[in-house]
């Protein structure tokens, strides 16, 4: 196996030996590349953290977890997150109730940049959506191919530890092994049949607890709905800092029923055309206009197979039978 | 003869519609078409021949034979066996003698002198050759002087052998003088056996060939020498079609029959008639300008569909069309074509007149005379010219006038449909592929059946397929029984030519190959119903007559209303193998053919039976049907609902009889599979305004449906509500199996969905589909195609189907759809399939013009391809592409072309013997990798249990089963929401979308293909790479080299090793093996 460089850009180069399977019965050896994780805007746990990226599409934190520990030993692994699961827990505070809400409501609240969220207020919160949200279809999901993760290490000295034994492996070709014996079994739920079984079954939940589920959205849905109606109706007569009046649905009176619109509609397209089919050839200069607006449309139909032909010629091979 | 009821007859004839379809073609053939006449007439720019650079030295050539021709010396007349036997000596060549051969003793005397004229003739002078012609002559006559002929020789073949002797003698005199220059050989004359030309193919044309550069446009040419009889010698009067000419038997004696000899008598007409037609040409062609261009785009609408001046390729070829035009342009009368119609406008007019024109059926005649004609109608079509007295159709048999006719119908609806491309198939597609035209094509193998030579002499092999043609006309084209057979087509063989030296080769075993066109409905029918057995005299006729024509097939029985009739019962059940047992039953009858099994061949059922595709297969989609029918009752019967159901839409292929297999019911192998549709609901305001919500009241509203039912029919129905794999909240999130006890499921869900309606307009039309969707499988395409867009192209082939009419039965659907999809330019064209077949032309315009704002935003064509639109879905995109992708991608649409392309070359080339297996062969060493999976582990998906943790099923599996132990009995399975495999390749292919494309067929193909994508290069690093990067190798050896660039070491390539045990991992017990190329 040709020797890779240790590093690239910023980045360690970590290359995981794969054990070989029946169905490929072929050393493979996967490359990750890890740094120190320093996102634009920076967190807390930044300096005991490692930013991964070209993450195995079959990781579980199980797995970073084995592969931590044949690098640097047990218990210096806290918990990963994946790319995928990052985006998810970022737009959690959207998602799904929020997603649902009543659009007008949403941007009135964010217009009017009420902070309502007390620490309290936010359990709550967090619970009602756990409850109102779908069971998942699938035991376990694969990860998006070259994906990234972050991984949360117990304190800054084992970050250190990781990027020195990753040189380490490099040096001495003695790569840690992706799934191996570290890797505790049952733990991970399997691929393969298996999954794909578990996924027909749980695609089909308990009656009960699915409607468990769709009551508690409607629940939290309404509600959500009917503060977005208050808080419409407040701001419907208060001017705000600048001395405007937001403009809210819901006003003054229901619109009319649409019913009546429709025939309202109709009835006025009906006039205009019966007064346009009065009108049409009542003058002799309409009926001359057309007929040369027939001709002008003649003679384009015209231009536009020409041109087509010569489209066709261009194409070649198209005018000769074939043999 | 009495001109008046000629006259009246031809009056008739006008108020047969001929005149006025001739009027209104020519009136309405301006403007209407205009794209036909453009491309037709860059058609005739591109087929034209340059003669000069073309056909070298034809002309010197031609003098060269002349002078030669001038010099032979005349002698005195010789006992033709004498003279013969002198020749053959002499010159080593052999008098090219019709059969029956002249008797040793005859006392026939031959003569030779000087050629009372020279003329060259045919399309080399009238400027009519096309480049695309299989072969290239350049006819020049010569007349024979009247004084080496006799008043009499038309009896009795003695013109024919003076001409044959003379003809020989210019074959040794032309050798001598043309030696080296040009090779010589005999061949008959239209493969008229009475008829033998010269052949002169000049050698130095052949010289050029293999030195093309010099040379491009020359093309292979020969020279026939056409000895003729002077005009008007012989009294034509005595050669109508009645007369019996030929009163000699072979052994030379006088025979008492006198059997008419109309073709004979035919041919000795037609040997006077080179140069009066060659005059009536002439004047055609001056009188009106576009004659010539008219002839030309009337070669080669025959030649594309296999018609030629030849015996065996029809007897109806330029010549015949030539001069037809020409009596038209001449008219009689009222009904003549004005010569200032253009080229297109003459060519419209003769397909019109020929599609209401059967001269097979009933005489045809052109200028005063003959009222007798229909009595001769059974020795073939009559197309006669009454001022030269010629059947120009003498030459064809009655199925070659039928088939003429067929196809001038069949291009004549072309031309009327103004939304179809009307060129392509009127001059550009080859039609005569009997795969393409046939619903079955049998060879029947004979020697010496009919051995007698008889009045005819087309050869034994054409007197064998006339009889046959009239024994399956009469069997298959019953009007009173209805017809089961469109169209009976005889092929017989060709004549090749053959050296001066021999005689000509007469093959022991000739092939006669039968091609019938069903009519599918009356095909299909098992019983026959006969005339009905009445007291009456007439009535006792006809039965006789029925039991002499069916043999002890014939039976009476009782139907309905206490009637008697004679009746067929036939025993097998498809169209295919009833025509089958049939065309055995009667042709063994009456001909004593087919009782040795290796006579008839019959070919053009390989591909149902590939699939075996059954009659029954429809009771099984009926079951379907009626299962979705009980379904939408229960639903509608539901009286709790809060919205009334407005309708209830099926969405699957089983529920369109369009699925590959028929849907199975009950089968202990699997979870049942639902049958999917989609229920809509009147319009309410109460629905949440969120998308994400209304979402969440679909799922209540199931879970409500669902308990409604089951409560509505307790026991029987079981309901799962299930959730989608949905990526986002506003997607569609859940649906509703309904399980009955008795099998069948529908599976409901709530949703506004586009949906396709195949009205079932033709018996052949669900075999069809379902034989392309087997080979969209069996090359692993129809991953990427999706069941609608599939069923559209075939439903196309139904709905356009021209050169054809539409396909009348799965083999001949299948291929005319390979065909479409060989030559369909998806770059530039969009498919319109008008199913309600009222699309206004503005639509059309619109279709397209929206196709070429797609190509010019999107020219790469990453979102859209294919472009199939309908009336309802003007889009086009609605079923080829997914999620703003295209679907198939470029890359797929381009494979699937070149698959139908080389499929559509193996149909043609390899004609009806095709193994059809080889068309389905998939092609496994295109695929970079190539992923087998275990049928075993597959298989286990199948079934799931609700109470049964997947894993512990697995664990169980190993133990030896007592069915009373074990705890699956009794219990039902879930439903199977998607195909597991199916989702296995889906994540497989969300996941590597970059770096591989995948290939799978239907859900049974176990083995997947996938190609490494040729863009996913080597590429510098970054975070968020699209797929599984390894450091370059290269970059790594240079560094070891000392040489350090920065920019090398970033570079990354695919680390396909990786990817591959990716997909291993993934797929674990799933995947048998993986396979790389070069690995």
């Amino acid at each position: 196996m040709p020797s890779g460089p240790s590093t690239i850009g910023d980045f360690s180069v970590l290359p995981v030996s794969v054990p070989p399977l029946p169905s490929f019965p072929k050393n493979a050896v996967h490359y990750l590349y890890v740094r120190r994780n320093a996102p634009k805007i920076p967190t807390a746990t930044d300096a005991r953290s490692l930013f991964l990226t070209n993450v195995p599409v079959d990781s579980t934190e199980a797995h970073l977890r084995a592969l931590f520990t044949s690098l640097v030993g047990a218990g210096r692994f806290e918990s990963a997150a994946f790319e995928d699961e990052r985006k998810d827990a970022h737009s959690q505070s959207q998602s799904p109730i929020d997603a649902a809400q009543p659009a007008h409501a949403a941007r009135l609240l964010q217009a009017h940049g009420k902070k309502r969220k007390r620490e309290d207020e936010e359990a709550e919160r967090a619970r009602e959506e756990a409850a109102a949200r779908l069971p998942s279809t699938w035991t376990r999901p694969l990860r998006k191919s070259g994906g990234t993760a972050v991984v949360l290490l117990a304190d800054e000295k084992s970050v250190e530890q990781v990027l020195k034994a990753i040189g380490k492996a490099n040096k001495t070709k003695k790569y840690p092994i992706w799934g191996g014996d570290s890797l505790p079994q049952g733990k991970v739920p399997p691929l393969g049949s298996v999954w794909l079984k578990a996924h027909n079954r749980l695609s089909y939940p308990d009656k009960q607890a699915l409607q468990a589920s769709v009551d508690a959205f409607s629940a939290l849905f309404a509600r959500r709905e009917q503060e977005a109606a208050e808080i419409a109706k407040r701001l419907r007569n208060e001017p705000d800092e600048d001395g405007f009046v937001t403009v809210t649905r819901g006003g003054r009176a229901a619109p009319a029923s649409r019913n009546e619109a429709e025939e309202a509609k109709r009835k006025m397209l009906e006039k205009q055309d019966k007064k346009k089919e009065e009108l049409t050839n009542f003058y002799r200069f309409q009926l001359r206009e057309r007929k040369k607006e027939e001709q002008a449309e003649l003679l384009k139909r015209f231009d536009d197979d020409r041109k087509k032909l010569e489209a066709m010629l261009v194409k070649r091979g198209k005018f000769v039978p074939e043999a | 003869m009495d001109s008046a009821p000629a006259k009246r007859r031809k009056l008739d004839h006008g108020q047969d519609g001929v005149e006025a379809v001739l009027e209104s073609a020519a009136s309405t053939g301006i403007s209407r078409s205009r794209a036909f006449v453009l491309e037709a007439e860059e058609l005739l720019d591109s087929v034209r021949l340059d003669y000069d650079t073309a056909l070298p030295g034809a002309d010197e050539l031609l003098h060269r034979i002349k002078g030669a021709v001038e010099g032979i010396n005349a002698h005195d007349p010789l006992p033709v066996a004498e003279a013969a036997s002198k020749l053959e000596k002499k010159h080593k060549i052999k008098v090219p003698f019709p059969n029956p051969k002249p008797q040793e003793n005859s006392n026939y005397k031959v003569a030779f002198a000087k050629p009372a004229q020279f003329n060259v003739v045919g399309s080399y002078v009238s400027k009519t050759l096309v480049k695309t012609q299989k072969s290239h002559a350049v006819d020049m006559v010569i007349v024979l002087p009247e004084e080496i002929l006799q008043e009499k020789d038309y009896l009795d073949l003695r013109y024919f052998y003076k001409r044959a002797y003379y003809l020989a003698v210019v074959a040794s005199a032309l050798r001598k003088d043309l030696a080296g220059d040009a090779q010589l050989s005999y061949e008959y004359l239209s493969g008229n056996h009475l008829c033998p030309v010269l052949a002169i193919q000049p050698t130095g044309s052949k010289d050029k060939d293999s030195e093309k550069s010099e040379n491009k446009g020359a093309l292979d040419y020969r020279i026939r020498i056409i000895p003729c009889a002077p005009d008007g010698f012989f009294p034509k009067a005595k050669l109508h079609l009645g007369a019996t000419l030929v009163r000699k038997s072979c052994d030379g004696e006088p025979t008492a029959s006198s059997e008419p000899t109309p073709f004979y008598n035919s041919t000795v007409i037609a040997e006077s008639c080179f140069l009066p037609y060659l005059k009536v040409l002439r004047q055609a062609e001056k009188k009106c300008a576009a004659f010539r261009n008219a002839c030309i785009l009337g070669r080669i609408w025959l030649q594309q569909r296999g018609f030629g001046g030849d015996i065996a390729q029809g007897g109806f070829g330029h010549f015949e069309w030539a001069v037809l035009l020409a009596l038209l342009l001449q008219g009689g009368e009222s009904k003549a074509l004005s010569p200032s119609l253009s080229a297109t406008q003459l060519f419209k007019a003769l397909i019109q007149f020929l599609s209401v024109t059967n001269f097979a059926e009933k005489p045809c005649v052109f200028g005063p005379g003959k009222s007798d004609l229909e009595a001769h109608l059974d020795s073939g079509p009559i197309l006669y010219d009454a001022t030269r007295q010629l059947n120009i159709a003498f030459k064809m048999g009655p199925w070659s006038a039928a088939l003429l006719h067929q196809h001038a119908k069949w291009t004549r609806r072309v031309l009327a449909d103004s939304a179809a491309d009307q060129f392509s198939p009127t001059f550009i597609l080859k039609t005569d592929v009997p795969s393409h035209s046939f619903d079955l094509v049998a060879r029947l193998n004979h020697n010496g059946v009919g051995k007698e030579a008889g009045s005819d002499f087309r050869g034994q092999t054409w007197q064998l397929g006339s009889q046959v043609y009239r024994i399956l006309k009469r069997a298959f084209v019953d009007e009173e029984m209805g017809e089961r057979a469109r169209l009976i087509h005889i092929q017989t063989p060709e004549c090749t030519s053959w050296a001066l030296t021999d005689a000509p080769k007469t093959r022991a075993k000739s092939t006669l190959e039968i091609g019938i066109l069903f009519d599918p409905v009356n095909m299909s029918r098992t019983v026959d119903r006969g005339p009905s057995a009445g007291p009456s005299a007439e009535e006792k006729e006809e039965c006789e007559d029925f039991r002499k024509f069916w043999g002890d097939k014939a039976e009476l029985r009782r139907f309905e209303r206490d009637t008697i009739r004679e009746t067929l019962i036939w025993t097998s059940t498809t169209p295919f193998d009833l025509c089958e047992e049939i065309m055995r039953y009667i042709l063994g009858l009456h001909l004593r053919i087919g009782q040795l099994h290796d006579e008839i061949t019959v070919y053009g059922n390989g591909l149902p039976a590939l699939l075996s595709l059954k009659p029954a297969d429809t009771t099984l989609f009926n079951v379907a049907k009626k299962a979705f029918g009980t379904f939408e009752r229960d639903i509608r019967d539901l009286e709790e609902l809060p919205l009334r159901v407005r309708q209830i839409a099926p969405i699957c292929p089983e529920l369109r009889h369009a699925s590959v297999k028929p849907p199975v019911f009950g089968s202990t192998k699997s979870g049942p599979r639902p049958l999917e549709c989609i229920v809509s609901f009147e319009a309410s305001g109460k629905w949440p305004e969120s998308l994400v919500a209304i979402q969440r009241t679909k799922i209540a509203f199931l879970l409500m449906i669902g308990s409604l039912l089951e409560r509505s029919k307790p026991g029987e129905i079981k309901t799962h509500v299930g959730l989608e794999d949905a990526k986002f909240e506003t997607e569609n999130l859940a649906f509703l199996d309904v399980v009955y006890e008795s099998g069948p499921i529908p599976s409901g869900s709530i949703a506004i969905s586009r949906k396709l309606s195949l009205n079932y307009i033709s018996t052949s039309l669900s075999p069809t589909i379902r034989l392309v969707k087997h080979w969209f499988n069996a090359h692993k395409l129809s991953y990427h195609f999706t069941d609608e867009f599939i069923e559209l192209i075939v439903l196309n082939i139904f709905l356009s189907p021209y050169p054809w009419d539409a396909p009348s039965s799965a083999s001949t659907g299948f291929a005319r759809t390979l065909l479409f999809l060989a030559h369909w330019d998806w770059r530039s064209e969009p498919l319109i399939v008008d199913t309600g077949g009222d699309m206004p032309a503005a639509d059309r315009t619109a279709i397209a013009t929206r196709l070429e704002a797609w190509r010019k935003i999107d020219p790469n064509m990453n979102h859209t391809v294919l472009f199939v639109a309908t009336a309802q879905e003007p889009s086009g995109i609605a079923w080829t592409t997914s999620a703003g992708q295209a679907q198939p991608s470029k890359v797929v649409a381009a494979r699937m072309t070149s698959l139908a392309k080389s499929a559509s070359r193996l149909i043609r080339e390899a004609g009806v013997e095709l193994d059809c297996r080889r068309l389905f062969v998939p092609a496994l060493k295109d695929y970079d990798v190539v992923i087998h999976l275990n049928s075993k582990a597959v298989k286990s998906t199948l079934k799931t249990y609700a109470n049964i943790e997947p894993e512990d099923e697995l664990e169980s599996a190993g133990r030896p089963k007592f069915k009373n132990l074990d705890e699956r009995t009794g219990l039902e399975p879930l439903p199977l929401v998607r195909y597991p495999t199916d989702l296995f390749l889906e994540h497989l292919c969300a996941t590597y979308a970059g770096p591989l494309v995948f290939f799978r067929g239907g859900a049974e193909d176990n083995t997947i293909g996938a190609i490494w994508n040729p863009q996913m290069q080597r590429r510098a690093f970054k975070v968020n790479l699209p797929t599984s990067y390894k450091p370059a190798a290269t970059a790594g050896q240079k560094r070891a080299k000392g040489d350090d660039d920065d920019e090398e070491q970033e570079l990354v390539e695919v680390n396909r090793e990786a990817i591959l045990s990716e997909i291993a991992r993934i797929g674990a017990d799933l995947v048998d093996k993986i396979e790389m190329k070069g690995a």
